[in-house]
């Protein structure tokens, strides 16, 4: 992992598209700027992992709980 | 024999012939599935909310997801001006919204909906992207109340039988 230590206010580059600004830091939390293009995705780690544990989980279920569960839910179950 | 409207592909419920005009193209893949970017909606019955979200290139990549309005009145999913742009969102009503459910091992009744990667598919330009919700209100994880006189009514976990 490259390190680099940075200031309140000062930026990084990474490429031509991508800039990192930190902004402030207060106590233990650190305020980041990014301007990235805008087609390119951002997402905090926690958010990104458990999207793909909850991909790989829906990829997991079963032939029969699938069958089990439509058998619990079925028509227009709204509540 | 196949014909060139559509394809036959091996899917996680056996072998399935998909007409060309059900396949929707995720330009990013899902998440943790970068590679792929083509999939169909298998509807698994009729009356069903359930589907599988399944590749056309590898059958055992199939995501069971629901239709989170089947369960629910409100669920409101943030899209931002690139991804809509990206989706070519004209009209509302193009827009059909999924989310994966996970099952524990032989606990259907346990079944939860994953609210925070939504799926979100435009039917009219048939592209798809899955959204992660970043500052969401909604929980991560929602396990729905079961149908009127079925014993997980309320979405609590029957007792463990020993």
């Amino acid at each position: 992992m490259l390190i680099l230590t940075r200031r309140p206010g000062e930026s990084l580059h990474l490429g031509d598209t991508i800039k990192i600004t930190v902004l402030g830091v207060q106590g233990k939390q650190i305020k980041i700027g990014l301007e990235v293009p805008n087609d390119m995705q951002v997402y905090r780690e926690e958010v990104y992992l458990r999207v793909l544990e909850q991909n790989r989980q829906a990829m997991q279920a079963s032939d029969q709980d699938v069958l089990a569960a439509a058998d619990i839910w079925h028509k227009k179950t709204k509540r | 024999m196949a014909q060139e409207n559509e394809k036959v592909i091996q899917s996680r419920v056996g072998e399935i012939t998909v007409p060309l005009e059900r396949v929707i193209r995720f330009p990013r893949g899902l998440i943790g599935f970068e590679n792929h970017k083509e999939f169909t909606l298998i509807h698994l019955r009729e009356d069903s909310p359930f589907h599988v979200l399944q590749s056309m290139e590898s059958a055992s990549l199939g995501l069971l997801v629901a239709d989170p309005y089947s369960f629910m009145t409100e669920y409101e999913v943030v899209v931002g001006e690139a991804d809509r742009k990206l989706l070519g969102i004209e009209d509302h009503n193009d827009v059909s919204v999924f989310v994966t459910v996970s099952i524990p091992v032989g606990r259907p009744d346990l079944t939860t909906l994953n609210l925070s990667g939504p799926l979100v598919i435009n039917a009219r330009t048939r592209l798809g992207l899955q959204i992660p919700q970043t500052d969401s209100k909604y929980p991560s994880h929602f396990r729905p109340g079961a149908v009127e006189g079925n014993p997980f009514r309320t979405g609590q976990a029957p007792e463990p039988e020993s």
